[in-house]
This record gives C-alpha cells, sequence and structure tokens, in this order.
C-alpha cells in the first residue's frame, strides 16, 4: 500500500471519527488489529458497542459500500472484533457492524454515509 | 431470553409437533439454526430477517441460537419461517409471550413480510389438535383447510405486522371457521355424465357392477370406441364420499400442494389419469422424502391407466402390491412412510398395436408376433388382479346416429349407492370397504351360493382353468352382482355374468395367461 492510498485512509478515519462523534458516539478505539484483520473504529452507541469498517472513496462510487465488503473482508472484521471482546473481557453486550462509506460526488462534495447493522455472522 | 414457539411438520401423512425454541443473548450479532435443519430451513435466516425489517421494525440484536426439537428429525421446508420470526421477536419482548404456550405457528415468510401458503396444513392440524393444542396461526390460503380441524381456534395470517398486532392484544382477528355439513349437504356435482355415451350398454353395466363393488376393470377396444369417456365418467356413478373418506383424501392433497384456498375439502372422488410415460416412483411414490404417488392420489377413487401396455413393465409390476394391500410402504434412507391406496384400477388398452384386430369393419395389419409382444406387456399375475374385463367394440354408423342416450348418472349412482349399502352393512364389523376388498374369511361367509349356481361355477373352473385367485374374484363379482338385484343369494346368472367377464379376459389375453 502506498504511503498516499494509506493517508488518505486515515483522512477518511478522521472524518468518519468526526462524523459519529457528532451522532453523539463515543469513539473507544481506533485501528484495533488482531492476527487475522483490523478494525478501522470501535465505538460505543448507548447499548450497542459497534465495530465501524471505513470505506474511503476518492471520487463518486456506485452501489452500496457493503457491496465492497467481501466475505474474506467480513470474516477479517469479525475475527478481529471476537479478538477485541476477548482481549477486553467484554460478554454482556449487543454489538454491532456498521460501515460509513465518504465519497465525493461529481461536484466535488464530500458525502458520508452510514450503514447501521451492515453484516452480521454466518 | 429464552422463549419456545411451537410448530410443526410432517412425517409421511402424519404430524408431529416440533418445539422452535429460541435462546437470544448478547454479543456478535448472528443467527445459527440446530437441529437437523435442510437447505430451506437454513434460508429461512434470511427471510425472517427481511421480513422483520420489512415490516417496520429493527432487527433484534445480538445473537440468536434457534434450535428445532426433537433434534433427531430431520426439518424441512420454509414451514417454520414465521415461528422462527415470532419466537425471535418474543425473545425481546416484542411480541408478548401469553398466547404462545398453546399454539401453533405456520407459514413461509415473504421478504416484505407476508406470509405464504404451505402444504400439509390439514394432517398438521389433526396431529395438534391431539396433543391439546388450541389455536393455530396458518397462512391466509390456507385457513379454510385448517379450519375442517373443529377442536382449533383457526387464526389467518396474512402479515408479520398483522400477527405482532394480533399477539399483542391491539387487533382483533376472527378465527377463521367452515361449514363441513354445508360442504356435504350438496350432492356433488359432475360436469360428465355417463348419459353421454351413445350405445355400450354392456360397458355400462360392467361399469356399474365395478362402482357397485369397487372392483377393477380392463376394457379391450379399437380406437375411438369410448374406452376413455366412459372411464372418464365412472367417478360419476360412484357414491358420494363419506366425512372420514373425504378428509383422508383431503389429507393426502394437502401434502401434495394440489388443495387451493378455494376447494378446502375434497368431495369428489379422485380420477387420476396419468400418462404412460410416468415413472414407477411417480406411480406408487418416492423420493428422498417420500411423497404421495398416483395410487395414494387416486384414494378412494380411481386409477385410470389409458393405454394399459404402453406403460412400461416396472410401472405395471409396482401396482401388484398395493392393489393387493391397499396401502403403499415407502422405504428410504431417511424415513419409512406409509400411504393409502385404496382405489380402483380401470385400464383401457387396443387389442393390438394397430388397434383393429377382431373389429367388425377395418381389418388388422398386425402380424401375429407382435399382437403377442404386444400383450406380453401384461403380466399374468397384474391381469390376475383384474375382476372385469370386456370389449368395447366400435359403433356402427346407424348405432352412432340412433343410438338412444340410456340412463343418467344420477340414475345409476342410485343403484349403485343401494348396493354399497348393503355391502357396508355386510362388513361393519370389520375394515373392509367393499366386495372387491373382501378377505377369504369373509368370501367363505358371505358367498353364499344356489345349488344350480355353484354347478355352473365348478363346470366354469373346469373349463376355463382359473387360478385360486381368479376364482375368488370371480365370487366376488358375481356377489356385487347379486347385490344390485337385492339378493340375499348368488343365484346362478349371477355367476354367468361374473364368470362373463372373466371369460373376455381368459380369450383376450389367451397368449400371457
Amino acid at each position: 500500500m502506498s504511503i498516499q492510498s494509506k493517508l488518505i485512509g486515515k483522512e477518511g478515519e478522521d472524518a468518519a471519527c468526526r462524523y459519529i462523534e457528532s451522532l453523539g458516539w463515543k469513539v473507544l478505539d481506533r485501528n484495533f488489529c488482531s492476527s487475522q484483520g483490523e478494525i478501522d473504529i470501535v465505538a460505543e452507541d448507548g447499548q450497542f458497542l459497534v465495530f465501524v469498517e471505513v470505506k474511503n472513496y476518492s471520487f463518486a462510487s456506485f452501489g452500496t459500500p457493503v457491496g465492497a465488503i467481501r466475505a474474506a473482508k467480513k470474516k477479517s472484521i469479525i475475527h478481529a472484533a471476537s479478538t477485541y471482546l476477548h482481549k477486553k473481557n467484554i460478554s454482556d453486550v449487543y454489538c454491532r457492524f456498521d460501515v460509513i462509506s465518504i465519497y465525493r460526488d461529481f461536484e466535488g462534495k464530500k458525502n458520508i454515509e452510514l450503514y447501521k447493522n451492515a453484516f452480521q455472522m454466518n | 431470553m429464552f422463549v419456545k414457539v411451537k410448530s410443526a411438520a410432517l412425517s409421511g401423512l402424519t404430524g408431529y409437533i416440533v418445539d422452535v425454541e429460541v435462546d437470544a443473548h448478547k454479543g456478535l450479532p448472528g443467527q445459527s439454526i440446530v437441529g437437523l435443519p435442510d437447505a430451506a430451513v437454513k434460508e429461512s435466516r434470511d427471510r425472517v430477517k427481511a421480513a422483520v425489517s420489512n415490516s417496520g421494525l429493527d432487527f433484534p440484536p445480538g445473537y440468536f441460537t434457534i434450535n428445532l426439537a426433537p433434534a433427531d428429525i430431520r426439518k424441512e421446508g420454509p414451514v417454520y419461517d414465521l415461528p422462527i420470526a415470532v419466537g425471535i421477536l418474543a425473545s425481546h419482548g416484542i411480541i408478548r409471550a401469553s398466547l404462545l404456550s398453546d399454539t401453533i405457528f405456520l407459514g413461509e415468510l415473504s421478504l416484505d413480510g407476508a406470509v405464504r401458503p404451505v402444504s400439509g396444513v390439514l394432517p398438521i392440524c389433526l396431529e395438534a389438535a391431539k396433543n391439546g393444542i388450541k389455536r393455530a396461526v396458518v397462512p391466509k390460503d390456507n385457513a379454510s383447510e385448517a379450519a375442517l380441524v373443529k377442536e382449533l381456534e383457526i387464526i389467518p395470517a396474512e402479515d408479520l405486522s398483522g400477527l405482532i398486532g394480533f399477539l399483542n392484544g391491539g387487533t382483533k382477528v376472527k378465527p377463521h371457521t367452515v361449514d363441513i355439513e354445508e360442504l356435504f349437504s350438496k350432492e356433488p356435482e359432475y360436469e360428465l355424465d355417463l348419459s353421454e355415451v351413445k350405445g355400450q350398454f354392456h360397458a355400462k353395466r360392467a361399469l356399474e357392477i365395478a362402482a357397485a363393488g369397487g372392483h377393477n376393470i380392463l376394457m379391450i377396444g379399437p380406437p375411438g370406441s369410448g374406452k376413455t369417456m366412459l372411464a372418464r365418467r365412472l367417478p360419476t356413478i360412484m357414491p358420494p364420499l363419506s366425512l372420514s373418506e373425504a378428509l383422508e383424501v383431503t389429507k393426502l392433497y394437502s401434502i401434495t400442494g394440489f388443495l387451493s384456498s378455494k376447494n378446502t375439502l375434497v368431495t369428489k372422488r379422485p380420477f387420476r389419469s396419468p400418462h404412460h410415460t410416468t415413472s414407477d416412483i411417480g406411480i406408487v411414490g418416492g423420493g428422498r422424502v417420500p411423497r404421495p404417488g398416483e395410487v395414494s392420489l387416486a384414494h378412494f377413487g380411481v386409477l385410470f391407466l389409458d393405454e394399459f401396455p404402453e406403460f412400461s413393465r416396472d410401472v405395471l409390476e409396482v401396482l401388484r402390491q398395493p392393489l393387493e394391500e391397499n396401502e403403499v410402504s415407502i422405504c428410504r434412507a431417511l424415513t419409512s412412510v406409509t400411504f393409502p391406496a385404496e382405489f380402483m384400477l380401470v385400464a383401457a388398452m387396443n387389442p393390438c398395436p394397430c388397434g383393429n384386430y377382431g373389429d367388425r369393419l377395418r381389418e388388422c395389419q398386425c402380424p401375429s408376433w407382435k399382437i403377442q409382444r404386444y400383450l406380453q406387456k401384461l403380466s399374468g399375475p397384474l391381469l390376475d388382479r383384474i375382476d372385469i374385463c370386456i370389449e368395447v367394440p366400435r359403433l356402427g354408423k346407424e348405432d352412432l346416429v340412433s343410438c338412444p342416450a340410456g340412463e343418467t348418472s344420477s340414475q345409476i349412482r342410485q343403484r349403485v349407492s343401494k348396493a354399497r349399502q348393503r355391502q357396508r352393512e355386510r362388513f361393519s364389523a370389520s375394515k373392509i370397504s367393499s366386495n372387491a376388498k373382501m378377505t377369504p374369511k369373509y368370501i367363505k361367509k358371505c358367498c353364499l351360493l344356489e345349488k344350480p349356481a355353484e354347478e355352473l361355477l365348478k363346470s366354469a373352473v373346469l373349463h376355463l382353468g382359473m387360478s385360486g385367485r381368479a376364482y375368488d374374484r370371480v365370487l366376488k363379482v358375481a356377489l356385487t352382482v347379486a347385490d344390485l338385484d337385492g339378493s340375499q343369494v348368488i343365484r346362478e346368472n349371477h355367476i354367468a355374468e361374473a364368470v362373463q367377464y372373466r371369460n373376455v379376459l381368459i380369450q383376450k389375453c389367451s397368449a400371457i395367461i
């Protein structure tokens, strides 16, 4: 991965954090890594522990970002999430997997969209 | 939280109760279904999720373990969609659990939350009533069928949101009821009538005897002589089904999924005429999970095999056992089931491949070896099970124009019903339904012959070389003729008529029996 695309990713995640904080969520962790995957943002939304995957596009996207998350990516996120729960010794909490997509439309305006409960285990 | 919702499944013709247990706990979101589900049951996860979201509800968070108990029987089909959805919603308190303990839920969910019809609702509801269940929530299209079970309160479910409203006590749903007496009060109306067949009085008489005694019949005649027409009109002269018979036939049609929301109770005798390319499995039933075949769908009715020798040998041979036992047992690796198959076999065939052999008007083109090969498709043991064999000759030109119409079906049906009534009284102590199904014990007891009749039968046996089974069959037919005649004993003319029906078979098929 080039430094440039890493920067784009970083910038997107910053924007996503600002966005979910504006919704009243609390960001708990960023870029949590397990042996098999990474979670961009771990946040708290009321009773929910939310694992957020940020999809940052430098162009207008076609289709939903949920479609951009393939089975292998899902698996790695789920693996990372269960590692997170295990490490922090959390068991009694409802969890959710959300996706935030950030893209510029044709006029160059930045858009942020949140997809709650984008996917689940199995 | 843990919730138990009752549902049911089918094994052959009997239902059994399945408990759908839903356990909700916190953690990563997901669902797993256990308890030997097949692919359709596993897919219900996705259908339930979409149906709940599209009913205007948030799908409850957390992980759900869904168990279908008893866990050792394979579960199949989409019938668990509705109970799973109800269980998931009840485990989060979205549905009140107060009504769940004595209610069964059946139904497939569509993605928009509508409840779609499923098959086998009637046998399941009968079983539920036996198990002390008070209420059944069934798809709206299956409601009339389920309402035949009087002991249950039937709640028709149109969509998930409406059902949630009902279970939470918000909306009232009127229990669906059907007036069985009304369904039975009218005489069944048939579009066909035996008076439409011109001439063929001999064949009509034979059909009347066959209908009166439940005898198997074989019609041999050239093409266009009216064999198929006659056979199609046979159910119209048979007595109407009794309520218990109708329920049994309806059960079979319910598991096959042949019932429509309008036609809930089968009140007419079934008439099945499978094409001669039908496989043996299609005839007796089968499949990985056995389903009833044509012999069972013709239960209490008529199984008509047109172009009899064109059926494959396998198909004809598998008929032998159900013809004797009135039921078929189908064993597969997964399960073994028994379907009832008490039917009347009506077969029609040409006398030779070209169809004109023995015709007065047209000449037969077939070499004799061809005729022999054609007839050899029918085995001796199979023909032995045929009680009545008749020739249906081609009508001449004058007959076609001037022949009188003859009696209507309802006139004949009255005589047939009277004869059947005598049989019901005769066999009131046993399970036997008609003369054709008599056991040897009853043949001895009920077939009282006059002296000349006995003499005639003896000489017939001697001259025609009948098998033991053929002898019994002749006696049975003679008894039916006597019943139609209103006679207590079998007279000479009754025996003569019965022997004559046997004689045709012997002469026509001398090559093989």
